[in-house]
């Protein structure tokens, strides 16, 4: 399909190692600087040029037990390439392809790169198998402790699964590399979700800590006109409703029909490429603000926009409008700045005349997830903050609470898979501190 | 394609320009050598001709290259042998070739397996009207015992059969010498002495191109064998150009030379030009790339030649000579430092790391501002930083010289 190789194998061994020879191998490398879970390309792209191929996997996953996924999906161009030296000379080092290879070949070649260094250590809870708690259980599952996740869903992966659509991260890779967290002895329970205050009883059955990377998954509100009309939805439902068996509906909805997504982002434009793939007729995405502004990845933007959708910038929706409860289009205008030299949101003004009337039989909103949702009161004994995120410590994954963690979206709002999976390690680290420390104190809690 | 006149004489025959095939695959047949002609090449050595009383076979596989991060066929190794076609045919094949291109002359390079067989070598290629013959004392492995490089390592015995091809034809002699040897000027006074008219050099380096490290066995594999053999293409060049440099420098022996050795660019040619030899022949170049690399040959060194004001490729030979010195001549009261352009750097370290692993340890290190701190009074110019600079056009380090400057001593570890 058009543009959706992401999903395939980005380099064959001469190939990876033809890009990691362009490598300037810099003296305090910025791109291990600047990976948000600490993965140390600087480290693995320098073992691959030196023929080091196992080296090189065993430093990825070591470091960043979700390094395939990563270096699939990393906004790579704002992390890791952004301060590339090669740029000073060329472009730089495609450091994402060249991990998603690595860890490719690391699968292929059967190569076990995780090694235990402990075992026999207490039980702690993860509730959640998204990235925050995948990474969170594997790094204590490597130091010997036991782990449960419990999953509320079907399958799973979180917003790795439910969130991403099959073109960017095909289910067999997420599963793949979920089954390395597995391997270190994780049991995970799926179809488990902790309901509310349950959290708290976890440690009272015997688990020594527990990690809440429960992420955001309620849409922002749209307050217009027809939002509760039939064939309305947001861009959470529409993205895991693709991946949970829906597929076959939603795309008898879109197939020939003409289609609107309203945002700017990343997830916006996924939205539109796959409404496109499923064969809508027309794809309109509306963003209020200008193509500057859109927060989208260019890679994203540009994969929607080679699907032919039609973009709307400086445009906003006003009002649904149906016919016996179902969408049969909408109507919007165009928005420009009240003072030309402040591109914020809240800068914007409706220009009267614009007003513009489309055609649209299905409208996905992509306009981000509330944050307010917080640790869902999963916890009685952990405190929120008021904007709805779990308060916590400097070091960003410790709450109000001894024994309860925090990682992901849960504490940060909406935020990267990297930093999720830096929040993971973070906890562990802070998990096995507590413990280790609450046992030399003489191994009771209170 | 300039119209720049290349040609040069060497041994009384003149050459439309310095670019000539050499002996090995790539002169094989007729057919081969005739499509490089019309690409372009000034000549040909045709591959190692035999009297046919031997029967040859090539060893399967016969070659192996040699790779460098993902850079394919830095070097390569190979144990090909001369012709394995009958002496008939490449009589044959030769004749055709002086008959369609009588302006571009044939080298044919030929092996007896005993002083009879050189003498009807000689003989019968002459016949052919031919233009030269090339002696191979240097092919490193021969499957023939007492052949190829190890006549060229056995002094008399190449001047010998030297003297008998001599006896027995009026063509121009050139002795194919090779590098597997402590000096390389001895056998060619020998061939000198024999009668040779001309030399060239250098036939492969004998060398082992890698092994496999699941088997142990090196690369070519021949079923489950392997042999050190012929090492050839860039990564030989410097061997190559120290021995022409060699061979031109040696007052006694003051003989045309034909270079050869990992020549794959007009600059490569002409560095064998400057060091003394008047043609030029490829093999590795064009296994890599084909004939077409001598339409960028003939471009680059006409335009390099315009732009010097040159005339003449004979005006270019040996030019390097006279600053190739003994390493006792040098004055080592001049000092310098790697001057760094700071402006241009990209930041990327390389300089520090090299610098205080492999150099002087005089550059600091800016980690907020990624830049090296250059130190003029430690920097013991040994130019490392440069060479891994990835700056270029001009280099962003330099060398230069600074009057007066003391060498630099290492301090001891107390």
């Amino acid at each position: 399909m058009n543009g959706l190789e992401r999903n395939k194998k980005a380099y064959g061994v001469l190939q990876a190692i033809s890009e990691a020879s362009r490598c300037l191998n810099c003296h305090e490398p910025p791109c291990s600087r600047d990976c948000p879970a600490g993965t140390d390309p600087g480290t693995f792209i320098r073992k691959l040029k030196l023929k080091n191929i196992k080296g090189a996997v065993r430093t990825i996953k070591n470091n960043n037990i979700l390094g395939g996924i990563c270096g699939a999906l990393c906004p790579t161009e704002r992390l890791c390439m952004k301060g590339c030296s090669a740029t000073g000379i060329d472009r730089p080092i495609e450091i994402g392809k060249i991990q998603r290879f690595l860890v490719e070949y690391g699968w292929e070649t059967g190569f076990d790169a995780i090694k235990k260094k402990g075992s026999g250590k207490g039980q702690i809870a993860v509730i959640g198998s998204g990235p925050a708690g995948l990474a969170c259980a594997a790094e204590l599952a490597k130091n010997g402790y036991g782990i449960t996740i419990f999953e509320g869903r079907e399958k799973a992966g979180g917003v790795l699964r439910y969130g991403v659509p099959e073109f960017r991260m095909n289910t067999e890779f997420v599963e793949r590399e979920l089954e390395d967290v597995l391997t270190l002895g994780v049991e995970l329970k799926t179809r488990s979700r902790i309901e509310r205050g349950e959290a708290d009883r976890l440690l009272s059955e015997g688990f020594e800590a527990v990690f809440m990377g429960i992420g955001t998954w309620n849409p922002a509100r749209l307050d217009i006109p027809g939002s509760d009309l039939v064939n309305v939805t947001d861009s959470q439902k529409f993205l895991e409703g693709m991946r949970s068996g829906r597929n076959v509906e939603l795309g008898s909805k879109i197939r020939g029909k003409n289609v609107a997504v309203v945002g700017g982002g990343s997830v916006a434009m996924d939205a539109a490429t796959t409404c496109a793939t499923l064969g809508a007729n027309k794809v309109y995405v509306i963003y209020r603000r200008s193509l500057r502004e859109m927060p989208a990845d260019e890679e994203d933007l540009d994969l929607a926009l080679s699907h032919n959708i039609t973009l709307r910038t400086q445009s906003i929706v006003t009002e649904l409008i149906g016919e016996d409860g179902r969408l049969t289009g909408l109507k919007g205008c165009e928005t420009d700045w009240k003072n030309p030299d402040d591109h914020s949101a809240a800068n914007l003004v409706t220009v009267p005349g614009t007003e513009y009337r489309l055609n649209v039989d299905f409208f996905v909103k992509a306009i981000g997830m509330r944050s307010e949702e917080g640790n869902k009161g999963l916890s009685e004994l952990v405190e929120n903050l008021p904007n709805g995120l779990v308060k916590t410590g400097d070091d960003g994954v410790s709450t109000t609470h001894k024994r309860i963690f925090v990682g992901g979206d849960a504490a940060r709002g909406p935020a990267l898979i990297v930093q999720a999976v830096q929040d993971g390690k973070t906890a562990a680290e802070c998990i096995m501190k507590m413990l280790e420390e609450n046992k030399s104190a003489g191994g009771a809690f209170e | 394609m300039t119209g720049k006149d290349l040609s040069i004489e060497m041994c009384g025959v003149q050459f439309p320009n310095p670019f000539l095939l050499s002996s090995s695959p790539v002169s094989n047949t007729a057919e081969m050598v005739a499509r490089a002609f019309d690409q372009g090449f000034g000549g040909a050595v045709f591959k190692t001709v035999h009297a046919g009383r031997t029967k040859i076979i090539h060893p399967s596989p016969r070659m192996a290259g040699y790779d460098y991060e993902s850079r394919k066929l830095v070097g390569l190794q190979n144990v090909e042998q001369i012709s394995d076609r009958s002496f008939e045919d490449n009589l044959a094949d030769i004749s055709y070739l002086k008959r369609h291109y009588p302006d571009h002359p044939v080298i044919v390079s030929i092996m007896g397996f005993s002083e009879e067989e050189w003498g009807l070598l000689a003989r019968g290629v002459e016949e052919t009207g031919a233009d030269m013959l090339e002696l191979n004392f240097s092919c490193p492995h021969m499957t023939v015992e007492g052949s190829g490089m190890k006549v060229g390592q056995a002094f008399e015995l190449l001047e010998n059969f030297t003297r008998i091809v001599r006896e027995n034809t009026s063509l121009p002699i050139i002795a194919k010498m090779t590098p597997n040897i402590t000096d390389i000027t001895e056998p060619a006074l020998y061939a000198k002495r024999g009668g040779a008219d001309g030399i060239s050099a250098i036939n492969t380096v004998s060398a082992l191109v890698g092994i496999d490290p699941d088997t142990f066995i090196p690369h070519p594999n021949v079923a489950g064998k392997s042999a050190m053999s012929g090492y050839s293409g860039p990564a030989v060049k410097p061997i190559g150009l120290r021995c022409i440099a060699q061979l031109a420098q040696c007052r006694e022996l003051s003989l045309p030379l034909s270079g050869l050795g990992g020549v794959e660019t007009w600059v490569d040619a002409l560095e064998y030009i400057l060091c003394g030899s008047s043609t030029v022949q490829m093999t590795t170049g064009v296994i890599h790339y084909g004939y077409g690399i001598v339409e960028d040959m003939i471009e680059g060194l006409s335009d390099f030649m315009d732009s010097k004001g040159i005339d003449s490729v004979s005006e270019l030979v040996g030019k390097a000579l006279p600053n190739i010195h003994p390493t006792d001549a040098f004055d080592l009261d001049h000092q310098g430092v790697a001057r760094y352009d700071l402006d241009r750097c990209i930041g990327c370290g390389q300089c520090y790391i090299v610098c205080r692993d492999a150099g002087g340890q005089c550059l600091g290190w800016d980690g907020g501002k990624r830049r090296p701190i250059p130190d003029d009074e430690k920097c013991v110019s040994c130019m490392i930083c440069s060479f891994i600079c990835p700056v270029s056009d001009p280099p962003m380090i330099c060398y230069e010289h600074v009057p007066g400057k003391k060498e630099i001593v290492p301090p001891v570890s107390r």
